[in-house]
């Protein structure tokens, strides 16, 4: 019976929401097809992964935390074996790594970051958002086959409960030239707030200046009942944890409004922004990239607007 | 000790604050739309090649793909006192993907030779991914690791990579002979900012013929049958249109009447 094989990452053990989102994805696929709906799993236990009939999981040296050659090793296996007519993984930074290696090794077609996936008669295809969001370009292989292709956060909703399907144990082990890439030590934060269900975010910036002036925004936040959100440099700077940054390597979020304080609006901060209903931005800088994405406007000094908003407010 | 680095650097569409439609109605793109400047991700490995030597001991090679369209990057790594660059040339009319480019280019590192890591950025247009690097790395049997912030500890077995990830950074201990993908975070006054084209060798440099290697000649007259994906169509997107409102922070009329209408809905 064909197949339509689902990468899942996890985190310490606990599947990913993008991994999540990735099975239900794969899951249509497949009813579609009338093909089973695979997953593989390493480094952890086969828990956590709903709706796939079949859950390949290994565990074992290498496989655990995540470096390229050993999973991409067990993948292309399966794959060879199984003979997916596609293969999906998060667009992650793990799966935008592993994707293209495992479509290199074995000559596959592979689309990353992808908004979109349509079956074809011949093969999967696939679309992404290009030129600065101004196309959607649809991607296919060039012969019939199988498509590697990264699924972007909103690609489906995320599939909820527990392994049913059936676990079959693969092979874990590995050639040590696989296992020449070490990870000394990894500095990551666990997540404990949810930016992604927030109503109402307040984002911070290299802009705010000061861990004090992150206060004034703590308190804007609370007022409106919100939480706090980053950028990458407010939480280089030590003003913010990480689990509170905003963007492509952190969060995406979709809160009805987001208030952007001292924040330029990088591109890598606006992935994460972008479906927010409503954007009010405060900088001091008129011609900040931010301003173009927001619905309210403020040019001026946050150290100023933000306590005449909190007085306003009562 | 001494290190060897080979860059791989391209030549990128400028998608930055695009003003017109880059779709036409026959969904194929409108031509000359797009300008073009040397991947900027690229520059960044570059910047780390040039000090690698600088610090080491060694030299810098330079890769790049195809005739330039605007912007000949490989004269511009040249202009930074790199040691060579070579030019490697698809087939006439095969229009290459990445699979294909990756191709192209592990035959060119294999006529150089002995190296020590492959250096080259993620791709900016395409939502910084390192697809190239990863199918480039695919076609050596070389390790590779993406997302790399900075290099540390360089010694004989390899290299200490910073890399980022999701809420946070991981160190990874990788060998020589990595493929390494570059996604910088530039901080200001960062030391690891690229350096822009010498003056001195600009004028040394103008001239100097670049070394062009033909796909035929590195044994892929082949390389049509290389290529993996192809487009289907493109649609365009109409962009964001986003009803502004500015609100003159003096004016607490107008904060007044934005806030309740954030607060309203
Ligand atoms: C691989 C990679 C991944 C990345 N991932 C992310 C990510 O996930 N999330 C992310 O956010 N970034 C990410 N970045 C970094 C991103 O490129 C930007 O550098 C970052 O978003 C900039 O943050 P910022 O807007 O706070 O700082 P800046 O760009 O320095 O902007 C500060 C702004 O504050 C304004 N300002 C200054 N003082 C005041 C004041 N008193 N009142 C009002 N306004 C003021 C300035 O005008 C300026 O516009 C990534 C980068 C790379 C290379
Ligand atoms: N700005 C860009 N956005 C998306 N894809 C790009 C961009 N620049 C280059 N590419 C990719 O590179 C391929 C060749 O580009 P070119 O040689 O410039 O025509 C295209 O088919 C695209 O897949």
């Amino acid at each position: 019976m064909s197949a339509i094989l689902v990468y899942v990452e996890h985190d310490g053990g606990c599947v990913t929401d993008l991994s999540l989102q990735c099975l239900s994805c794969g899951r249509q696929l497949a009813d579609q097809a009338g093909a089973e709906l695979h997953a593989i799993l390493l480094g952890a236990e086969a828990a956590g992964v709903p709706l796939a009939d079949v859950i390949h999981a290994a565990k074992g040296e290498g496989l655990e935390p995540y470096t390229t050659r050993p999973h991409a090793k067990k993948l292309e296996d399966l794959v060879s074996q199984l003979q997916p007519l596609a293969v999906l993984l998060p667009s992650s930074t793990i799966g935008n790594d592993l994707a293209p290696r495992v479509a290199g090794e074995l000559g596959l077609c592979v689309t990353l970051h992808c908004d979109a996936v349509k079956p074809e008669a011949e093969a999967l295809h696939c679309r992404r958002l290009e030129y600065d969001a101004r196309a959607h370009t649809w991607f296919a292989p060039m012969a019939n086959g199988c498509t590697v292709a990264t699924l972007a956060d909103g690609i489906a909703e995320s599939a909820s409960g527990d392994t049913t399907g059936r676990v079959e144990s693969l092979d874990a082990g590995l050639d040590a030239d696989l296992l020449r890439v070490l990870v000394e030590r990894r500095e990551v934060v666990q997540k404990t707030v949810n930016l992604k269900d927030a109503k109402v975010i307040i984002g911070g910036g290299a802009g705010v200046g000061t861990k004090e002036n992150f206060s004034l925004l703590q308190k804007l936040a609370e007022r409106l009942g919100g939480e706090i959100g980053a950028t990458r440099a407010s939480v280089d700077a030590g003003w913010v944890s990480a689990e509170r940054q905003i963007g492509q390597t952190g969060v995406v979020v979709r809160p009805d409004l987001y208030i952007a304080c001292g924040i330029s609006g990088a591109v890598q901060h606006a992935v994460g922004i972008r479906d927010a209903r409503m954007i009010v931005a405060i900088n001091s800088d008129p011609a900040a990239p931010i301003f173009k994405m927001a619905h309210y406007r403020i040019v001026g000094d946050l150290t100023v607007v933000i306590p005449k908003l909190l007085d306003l407010l009562g | 000790m001494s290190i060897h680095s080979i860059v791989i650097v391209r030549e990128a569409w400028d998608t930055r604050d695009l003003a017109t439609d880059v779709v036409g109605s026959d969904g194929g793109l409108v031509p000359g739309v797009l300008s073009h400047r040397f991947e900027p991700e690229d520059l960044n490995s570059l910047e780390q090649a040039l000090q690698l030597k600088e610090e080491h001991g060694g030299r810098v090679t330079v890769l790049s793909v195809g005739q330039p369209a605007e912007v000949d990057v490989l004269r511009e790594c040249l202009y930074r006192g790199v040691d060579a660059v070579h030019r490697l040339l698809p087939p006439e009319g095969v229009q290459l993907d990445s699979a294909a480019t990756a191709e192209l280019l592990a035959a060119g590192i294999r006529k150089i030779g002995e190296y020590d890591v492959v250096l080259l950025g993620v791709s900016l247009p395409e939502e910084e991914n390192s697809l190239l690097g990863a199918e480039l790395a695919a076609r050596l049997g070389s390790d590779q690791v993406s997302y790399v912030d900075s290099l540390s500890e360089v010694n004989e077995q390899g290299f200490l990579c910073k890399r980022e990830v999701e809420m946070g950074s991981e160190f990874l201990r990788v060998p020589r002979g990595s493929v390494l993908v570059l996604g910088v975070y530039l901080l200001k006054d960062d030391p690891r900012t690229p350096r822009s084209a010498k003056a001195m060798l600009k004028l040394k440099m103008k001239k100097q013929p670049i070394e062009e290697w033909a796909a035929a000649d590195l044994g892929l007259a082949d390389l049509a049958t290389k290529v993996t994906t192809r487009v289907v169509t493109h649609e365009a997107v109409p962009p964001r249109q986003v009803d502004s409102i500015t609100v003159d922070p003096e004016n607490e009329a107008e904060l007044k009447n934005m806030l309740q209408d954030i607060l309203g809905r």
